[in-house]
Parts: structure tokens; C-alpha cells; sequence
């Protein structure tokens, strides 16, 4: 079964005896022979809404001065940074994460995004939540996919004894697109665990002293009461207990500790959402003059602080095993701050998980700044961020790896983010993925560049992509024996600016480097 | 929202004077929301343009009748494309021809309230249905010729109806007038020709006596009635059915009426003897109430207090009576006045299950259209039974006394509403605003929302999208905070000009696919969310 027949909709209305004698293209249960019972496991979305700037959240130290000419008015000097490599520091904000980073705890991926990036919030969104192509409408979610193919009974099937949790909850006020699946959504949302059920209180409403009021207020509480959910979750939510502070005006703390309480409730849920908005930082992200302070500063406290007291607590509590956090953002931000103090929609970004089980540093290399950049470029993608999904489908929730190629990407390939404590034993043990050398020369060029490049007896891919993140052509994808290789890129035709050449070989082992037509 | 509390309530003494208050969306969409199964917005649009006394005579007036249903399927014996209302049975298909027969009629009256313009006969119909209540009659033939009965009368007179459907073939039948015969009666029709059909039982205030009428009326009337039978009930030969009097079976006698219908005495007159009945029954006001009664709970609310009595039902009674049980200038005061515009009129009506699902259809534009007339009506059958999974199919009243919604106390519209149902309707709604029905090759159904907003005024401004959506959806006004809540799931951790943005570049490429689809998931998760709330099920 291939990705695109989920494209279709199984249907939800009742049909009548004439339309028996065509069967409803019901999902087979392709993936579950690949699959290990890993019901413990519990996924944390963190969904950086708005497009977070990576390049201000880890900083590549080694391009610190070509950044701080194409960054000048929000460029945060360099030993206010709180220095994580040799050549990567976090955001001053970012303490809380530097420890858990320093502990072993967070992995950064350098660059993910996706071929042909698209800079509309709504469409990028789509595509994360999704997980398509960018030039693909999907209209399941990558988790509700999966969750499809693990539960194909949803809805009609549960809650049921096996399982009497909700598969995913957003700790807010509306369902994750992440979770759409064929007949359902597999998210709730909960505004508030202790008053769950409860639909978002709207007051200041209908006067209960009409007739509208009245049946207005009576549906409220049926409908409240009808939440098959609501007792298991209330349980969990008054078992559950919390062992650290968290700090206090935090709305991503509030979230996460409730997650911590229903987590340790005994709650079944296997994917918690949590959302923080306000990362489109077009103008002031940063205040003049103290530029690791201003809004992007406190986003990031905000979700730093947040974050270090979630895993602290999951810590005292005996999870953290069981738990794994990711961040997820629709897009990066330009390289070229603007003139507002800000900084524009652009292509790639770190993605970055949290847990005791993660492969703790960085991988993927720092992008690459030219202090000549044109205003219009990103980051370039190093991982496609479908890539990640899939790993950590397979190495957390043990999904198997050509399952996750029907899910996710035809050619997926795996990322190593888990390697501490993976779900599965089919994939065993992983060697740690080195990044191929590959050289462009001449660089900057004319009209051709030649790629210089080793390989062993396997598949290589070499494709160029634009300043935009869209790829151009696909300049060569087949076997290669064991040996260096030279391969010329030619671009006749294309316009004067930057390009990206992106080598991917077998076992995920890929490198991007930066050229310049003249 | 924010002067609520000081809005002044025009009263409900105002009555049956006809409105004279404000003529927006609002009250327009008021109006097409109880007098149909659902505006579009474009209607809604065209009512506030007309003005209500125009668009109340629209709604009023005569339609010509629907072409039949057709025969759908070679199991039935007839030309596929001709209609089988007049054809026998091919009898060696069995009950697939009575199968084929039934969806076709049950597609046919769904595709009759997808796609009624404006006129309120189908509501009236439906009305009439719950009215005069039948089911468990297998034969499609009869169901048809009684529902035909109800539409061509059904702004039409009362005492018609009342004499029509005494004698229509389906209802002898259910109320086995059939077998009510001189020497063994049967009360069945009797009984409910009083109780439920015209002057209503009221309390028991002695021996066999409901106020309205006796055991003994029941008694003396079941012998009026003698005589009537059905024929061509699954008629094989030809398509000849209906209903005759047979002379023989009736009962000559004298009969008396007590004192409820001032010692009436009703002679033998043979097979007119039950017109003259029905003539005497409606000589007692409370035929009227009876009646205006049950047009409040279908199109205002349950609750008739003392003062609604007083100021609406009387007054409306009396026109009813006045213009010898006429429908129509009833319905014509009734709905034009200041009562069924007063604020506490709008949205206390939990929507029953085909309000819901046809008014979902009609207003968020969604026809179920496929592209051959068999695969039509198998479209519509499946829509007809998605109303059925929620509580309600036509031809299908839980008895004799219609839909419990309507007269059962103390819960009534509440009925509709329980765990089952609640998740039945959430799901639906979620399919046609989200997910999609897809019907195989018979189509893929989903609501569209790019064309509705791109009728509003100025689509492009977020506060005034939402405000315009849920004025289209919703029977009264939401609070600031439902409104706020909605615009962050269009631009969730976004400015509201980022809508601007978005659909600015919409406009600028009207047909790229990637644009629609990203603004359609955000607007398909803002109404899905709408359609979720306990505002939407009600009208």
C-alpha cells in the first residue's frame, strides 16, 4: 500500500443496501507485523507556532562574525551566549535546555525543513502537520496515520478495554491536524484536567432566563457529561502527581505539568500536543541595543524554563524513559535580519528532542553564512524533517522501517536521534552516522562546478537546490562502486545567486554545501 | 455581545401584531432557518433584500407539484426512468422490487428538502407527517400516496386533510380502519382521529371523559367510520390500489355524540357519513387550539406558558377558525408577528436530526450531487440514513403520535439529544466539514468553505469573517471569547492580519491548489470547531 491511498477518505455515513455491493476501500493492516508494543511510550509535540528563528536560537559559533554582519542590529554578542560546542551556542534564554543539553538530554538536528519550501505560515503548517510533499495536499496527519494503521477501528472501536485513553490530547482548546486520520481525529482537546469535559468556558453568553439560555446551558452539560474520556482522564489528573516546581506565568509550563500529572495518573495517551504562538517575528524580535532580551528572548525562556522543569520532574517521578520531546516550528527564518529588528519567513531550522532516551548533541553541520547572502535566503535543508518523524516513529513507537516509508516518504531514510534507548529490536544497533566529505570547485562559479565526492558500493543521490529551499534538479541518483567520484553540475540558464548541492547516501548519511553562481 | 444585558426583550404581549422590529441577517436567516431546512448564504442575502412581507408570500406560495418518484433498478418490472406510483408489482423479483421502490422514495423526499428553494411546503409536510403519523407500512405505493395527500394540502385546508387522510389507504391500514366493520368495530382510527388528529385529549375529569370527548364519542365514532377498505395493496396484476366504501360493512344505525359535541346526531349517510363527522368535530374550538398548539412547538418553542396562550394561541386559533380552517393566513400571522421575531423566539429549538444534517447541507452549500440519477438516489439514500442513525426517518415516527420531541414532556426537543446521538451527530458534522464522505465511485462529499466566505463582504478581514460565519451558522450571537477562540484556530500564535495576508495571496492566484487547500484546512478547522458547539444545534 502506497502513501497515496490515504489520500482517499474512508466513509463515515451509514450506507444503505444499494451501495452494498461496492466495498468501502477499508485500510488493511499493513503495519502492524512491523510493529513492537511499545504502549508506554509517550511522544511530547512542542509546536512552536509562527516560524521560530533558529539561527537565533542555536548559534553557529564558527559563522559568528559573517553572522553578526548579515545579523547587525540582532546579533547577540558573542559572550552572552551560552556555548554549548566549539562551534554552537544556544540562546541566552536557553539555560534550562543548555543544562538538560549538557546532561546528555537534548538532541539538535541542524537544518531540517523540506525540498521546495514554502514560506505561507498556512501551507507550511499543513505540510508539517501532515507530512506531505510541498507540492501535496494530504488530508491525514503523519501521527494519524499512523495511528490509522495501528487502530483501524477508530472511532467506532474505542475507548475500549485495551484502550481506554485518548490517543493524543492537545493541552488547549482544539484538535492537532498532526493527528487527523482517515475517520476521525485521534486528538481531544483539554483546556483544563481538572475540569475535564468542560467545554471551553465562553461566559458573558445567553441569558439563562430566556428559553435559548436555558437549552443552551442544558446542552452544555449534556454534552460535557457525554465525554467518554472525561472520568479516565479526571482519574489520572487526581492520581497523577507533580514533584518539582515549575515557574509560575509559563502558559508551556502550566501545559507540561499537567502532562507530567496524567503522565504519572496512569494515563494511556501516547502523544501529548503543546503549542506556543508569537514566533513570527517580523519586527522587534530582540530590543536594541540588548539584543538577547525582547520577544524572541522570552519565547525562548518561556519554553526553555518549561521544558527543564518537565524533564526535572519526569525525572523525579521515574518517566523519563518513557517520554520524548520534539519541537516542531513551519519554517525557519531568513539569514539576513531586516531593517524592523526582525527577521522574515525563510526555509530550514534545528529541530530539537528532549529525554533521557535522545542521542544527546548536534548533528548536521552549521549552515553556512556568506556575508554577501541576498536578503531573500534561508537556512538550507540538511534533514528532511520527514526523516525525523519517521525515526522517531521507528525508534520510539517501533514502527518498522518500510512501514515508515508508506507513511511518511517513499525514500525515507533513518536519522539516528534515539540511539540511547530505541524501541526495537529490528532495527538493532546503529553505527553512528558520519557525514560524507564533499567538495564544490570552483566556488563561486560560472556557469558549472564540479562535486567532489567518496562513496562505498551504494546508491548516491546528488541534487541542487535554490536559495528558497526548491529543488532544482535532480543531478544524478543511482549506484556508485566504492571510490572517489567527481560529478559536473551544470546550471545554464539558471540566474546569478546562491545554491545549495545536497549528497545523500545509503544509511542517511548526507551533506549540504552552499555554492555562488557569479 | 457586550450591551447584552441591557438589550430591551420586546414582549410577548405583543403577540400576533405583525413585526415591525429591525429586517437583518439575523432575523432573516431566523426566519429561512424555521421555515425551511437551511439558508444559504446567498439566501439569506436575498430575504434580507425582500423584505419579510415578500419573502413570507414566497414562502406561502402554491408550488407545483414534484414529478413522482422513479424506477431506479430492473428488479422492479417497469422502465427504469418512469415513475412506479401507478405500476404493479413484478412479482418474481420478490422484495427486491419493494426494496428498490422504498429507495427510491426515500431518495426522493431527501432530494426534495436538499434542494427546496424558498417555500416552506417541505417543513409543512414534514409537519403534517408527524401530524398524521404512520409507519410499518411496507407498501411504497401507499406511503407515496399519502405523503402526495399531505403535500398538495399542506398549505391547503385543514378540514380537507382531516376528510382526506380518514380514507387514505395507508392510514386505514395503520389505524386498521380497514377491518372497522358493522357488527366489529375497531376503536383504533377512532380514537386517534380525536386524541391526536383533531381536538387533543384533555384531562380526565370523569368516568371516560378527556374534557374534549368521551369513551362513548370513541364508540359511536369507530361506528361512523364502518365500512371503508383499502385495495391493491401489493396489487401484482396492475397498479390500481386505493381505498372504496363498501356498503355492506358500515353500519346503518343512528349515532349520538355526547355532550362535548352538544348531543350531536349523525344519520346514516353511506359513504359521506364521515365527512359530516369531521364537520362536527371541527364545530369545537378546541380543534384550533389543538392544532396552533402543535404549529408553536414545531416553530417556536415547547414551552406554552399562560401568556403565550393568552396572546398567540387564541389569537391564531381564532384566525384559524375564522377562515374555515385554513393553513394558510395562520401561518402567514403567526410567522410575521412580533412573538415569532421576539429575541426569546430565536435558537431555543434543538435542531431534530433532519435540521441538522439537510441544514448543514443548505447552508454550508454541501448538495450531495452525483452525475446519473441511480447514483443519485443511492447518494441520497445514504444521506436519508445518516438522519435515521441520528433519530429520525420519514415514514418511520417511533407511533401514532409522531416524534416525541414534540409533545413529550417534560424533555421534548431534548429527545433528540443523548450520548449516542450527541457522538452520531459530532461524527457527522466532522465528515462533511473535515474529513470528507467518500462514497466510492459514487462521489466525494465535502463542504467547501472557500466559496461561502468568498461571499462575504470583506473575507479578507478576520474579525468580520468570523462574525459573518457565525452570524450564518449560529441562531443568536456568541460571546467575544467563542469569537476570539475561533480567529486563533484560523491563524493560531498569529497576528490577525496574517489572515489578510493569506488570503490576500489567494486572491492574487485564485486557482493555486496549494493556497485553497492551505486556507481551506484553517477554515475547515474553524468550522468544524463551530459545528462542534451546542450553539449549532440549535435553531
Amino acid at each position: 500500500m502506497k502513501r497515496r491511498s490515504f489520500l482517499r477518505k474512508a466513509s463515515l455515513l451509514p450506507l444503505p443496501l444499494i451501495l452494498n455491493q461496492f466495498k468501502l476501500s477499508a485500510l488493511s493492516q499493513p503495519f502492524l507485523a512491523g510493529e513492537m508494543n511499545d504502549d508506554d511510550r509517550v511522544l511530547v509535540l512542542l509546536q512552536l507556532n509562527g516560524g521560530n528563528d533558529g539561527l537565533n536560537t542555536l548559534i553557529p559559533l564558527d559563522q559568528y562574525d559573517n553572522l553578526a554582519a548579515v545579523r547587525s542590529n540582532i546579533i547577540i554578542p558573542q559572550g552572552d551566549l551560552l556555548q554549548v560546542e566549539d562551534t554552537a551556542a544556544f540562546h541566552p534564554a536557553m539555560s534550562g535546555i543548555r543544562s538538560l543539553y549538557d546532561e546528555g538530554k537534548v538532541a539538535v538536528l541542524q537544518g531540517v525543513g523540506y525540498p521546495q519550501q514554502n514560506r505561507s505560515h498556512f501551507r507550511s503548517t499543513d505540510i508539517w502537520n501532515t507530512a506531505s510533499d510541498a507540492d501535496t495536499v494530504l488530508t491525514t496527519g503523519w501521527l494519524g496515520r499512523h495511528l490509522d494503521a495501528r487502530y483501524p477501528g477508530f472511532p467506532g472501536d474505542y475507548p475500549s478495554v485495551e484502550e481506554p485513553s485518548p490517543f493524543a490530547i492537545v493541552m488547549g482548546n482544539s484538535v492537532s491536524e498532526t493527528c487527523q486520520g482517515t475517520s476521525g481525529n485521534f486528538s481531544i482537546a483539554i483546556a483544563d484536567i481538572d475540569n475535564v469535559g468542560q467545554l471551553p468556558s465562553f461566559d458573558g453568553g445567553a441569558d439563562l432566563n430566556t428559553p435559548y439560555g436555558r437549552e443552551l446551558d442544558w446542552l452544555r452539560i449534556t454534552i460535557a457529561q457525554s465525554n467518554e474520556y472525561a472520568t479516565g482522564i479526571s482519574e489520572a489528573a487526581e492520581m497523577g502527581n507533580t514533584m518539582v516546581p515549575y515557574p509560575e506565568n509559563n502558559e508551556v509550563a502550566a501545559k507540561l505539568q499537567s502532562v507530567a500529572r496524567l503522565i504519572s495518573g496512569g494515563l494511556r495517551t501516547k502523544v501529548y500536543i503543546v503549542e506556543l504562538g508569537g514566533f513570527d517575528t517580523h519586527a522587534d524580535q530582540s530590543v536594541a541595543g540588548e539584543t538577547g532580551t525582547g520577544v524572541h528572548a522570552n519565547l525562548l525562556r518561556t519554553l526553555s524554563e518549561a521544558v527543564a522543569a518537565f524533564q526535572a520532574d519526569l525525572q523525579a517521578l521515574g518517566l523519563e524513559e518513557r517520554v520524548l520531546g520534539m519541537t516542531f516550528s513551519e519554517f525557519g527564518r531568513r539569514i539576513r535580519s531586516n531593517a524592523s529588528q526582525g527577521t522574515d519567513h525563510g526555509d530550514a531550522a534545528p529541530l530539537f528532542l528532549f529525554g533521557s532516551c535522545v542521542s544527546g548533541g548536534i548533528t548536521g553541520e552549521s549552515p553556512e553564512i556568506d556575508p554577501a547572502v541576498g536578503v531573500q535566503e534561508g537556512v538550507a535543508m540538511q534533514y528532511d524533517f520527514r526523516n525525523v518523524y519517521g525515526s522517531v516513529l521507528m525508534d520510539w513507537f517501533g514502527v518498522s522501517e518500510e512501514a515508515v516509508g508508506e507513511l511518511l516518504l517513499d525514500d525515507f531514510s533513518y536519522v539516528p536521534v534515539l540511539a540511547a534507548c530505541n524501541a526495537t529490536t529490528s532495527i538493532g544497533a546503529r553505527p553512528q552516522v558520519q557525514s560524507p566529505d564533499l567538495t564544490a570547485a570552483p566556488n563561486p562559479f560560472r556557469e558549472s562546478f564540479t562535486v567532489s565526492f567518496v562513496t562505498g558500493n551504494e546508491r548516491a543521490r546528488l541534487a541542487l537546490f535554490n536559495a528558497m529551499g526548491q529543488q532544482l534538479r535532480v543531478v544524478s541518483d543511482r549506484s556508485f562502486s566504492a571510490g572517489a567520484h567527481q560529478l559536473n553540475v551544470e546550471t545554464h540558464g539558471l540566474p546569478a545567486g546562491a545554491y545549495y548541492i545536497h549528497l545523500t547516501l545509503s544509511g542517511g548519511r548526507r551533506i549540504t554545501r552552499r555554492v555562488v553562481k557569479q | 455581545m457586550k450591551n447584552h444585558q441591557f438589550t430591551t426583550y420586546r414582549t410577548v404581549r405583543n403577540g400576533l401584531t405583525p413585526y415591525s422590529g429591525p429586517w437583518t441577517r439575523q432575523e432573516a436567516a431566523h426566519l429561512l432557518r424555521r421555515t425551511t431546512f437551511g439558508a444559504s448564504y446567498a439566501q439569506v442575502t436575498e430575504t434580507v433584500a425582500s423584505g419579510l412581507a415578500a419573502t413570507l408570500d414566497e414562502l406561502l406560495q402554491d408550488q407545483p407539484l414534484p414529478t413522482p418518484p422513479l424506477i431506479v433498478s430492473d428488479q422492479d418490472g417497469g422502465t427504469i426512468g418512469e415513475t412506479w406510483v401507478d405500476k404493479p408489482y413484478y412479482v418474481e423479483a420478490g422484495m427486491g422490487g419493494v426494496n428498490a421502490r422504498n429507495q427510491s422514495l426515500t431518495a426522493w423526499i431527501s432530494r426534495l428538502m436538499t434542494d427546496e428553494a424558498f417555500s416552506i411546503r417541505e417543513t409543512m409536510v414534514l409537519f403534517w407527517h408527524n401530524h398524521f403519523a404512520i409507519r410499518s407500512i411496507q407498501e411504497p405505493k401507499y406511503i407515496y400516496r399519502n405523503l402526495d395527500t399531505l403535500r398538495q394540502l399542506a398549505l391547503g385546508n385543514f378540514r380537507e386533510m382531516v376528510k382526506a387522510i380518514t380514507v387514505d389507504p395507508a392510514m386505514l391500514r395503520f389505524l386498521n380502519g380497514n377491518v372497522n366493520r358493522v357488527g366489529s368495530p375497531n376503536e383504533n382510527y377512532a380514537r386517534e382521529l380525536l386524541e391526536l388528529f383533531t381536538i387533543g385529549k384533555g384531562p380526565q375529569v370523569g368516568p371516560g371523559d378527556y374534557t374534549h370527548y368521551t369513551e362513548d364519542d370513541v364508540r359511536e365514532i369507530s361506528r361512523i367510520l364502518t365500512g371503508w377498505v383499502d385495495y391493491g395493496y401489493f396489487n401484482t396484476r396492475n397498479g390500481d390500489f386505493g381505498s372504496s366504501f363498501v356498503p355492506q360493512r358500515h353500519d346503518t344505525g343512528r349515532k349520538t355524540l355526547s355532550r362535548r359535541f352538544d348531543l350531536a346526531v349523525i344519520n346514516n349517510a353511506g359513504e359521506e357519513e364521515y365527512g359530516n363527522l369531521i364537520d362536527v368535530i371541527l364545530e369545537q374550538d378546541e380543534v384550533a387550539r389543538f392544532i396552533v398548539r402543535k404549529l408553536y412547538r414545531w416553530f417556536v418553542y415547547y414551552e406554552i406558558t399562560d401568556e403565550v396562550e393568552a396572546t398567540v394561541i387564541e389569537p391564531l386559533a381564532a384566525i384559524f377558525r375564522d377562515n374555515d380552517y385554513e393553513i394558510k393566513p395562520v401561518l402567514a400571522a403567526f410567522l410575521g408577528s412580533e412573538h415569532f421575531f421576539d429575541v426569546r423566539s430565536q435558537g431555543p429549538m434543538i435542531k431534530n436530526p433532519l435540521e441538522f444534517l439537510y441544514g448543514m447541507l443548505r447552508s454550508l452549500e454541501l448538495p450531495f450531487r452525483t452525475n446519473t440519477p441511480l447514483r443519485q438516489v443511492a447518494v441520497d439514500n445514504a444521506v436519508a440514513r445518516a438522519a435515521g442513525g441520528l433519530g429520525m426517518f420519514h415514514f418511520n415516527p417511533p407511533d401514532v403520535a409522531g416524534w416525541k420531541a414534540y409533545y413529550q414532556a417534560p424533555l421534548y426537543y431534548r429527545m433528540w439529544i443523548n450520548s449516542v446521538t450527541l457522538r452520531e451527530r459530532g461524527r457527522i458534522a466532522d465528515v462533511l466539514v473535515n474529513i470528507g464522505a467518500d462514497l466510492g465511485e459514487f462521489g466525494f462529499f465535502r463542504v467547501e468553505l472557500l466559496p461561502l466566505i468568498n461571499q462575504f463582504p470583506t473575507p479578507g478581514n478576520l474579525t468580520a469573517m468570523i462574525d459573518e460565519l457565525a452570524g450564518h451558522l449560529f441562531p443568536r450571537p456568541i460571546t467575544q471569547a467563542q469569537k476570539d477562540y475561533l480567529k486563533n484556530l484560523v491563524v493560531p500564535g498569529l497576528p490577525d492580519s496574517q489572515w489578510s495576508i493569506e488570503y490576500a495571496e489567494y486572491q492574487a492566484n485564485p486557482n493555486d491548489e496549494n493556497i485553497i487547500a492551505a486556507l481551506e484546512t484553517k477554515l475547515r478547522r474553524t468550522v468544524a470547531a463551530m459545528v462542534a458547539m451546542p450553539e449549532f444545534q440549535l435553531n
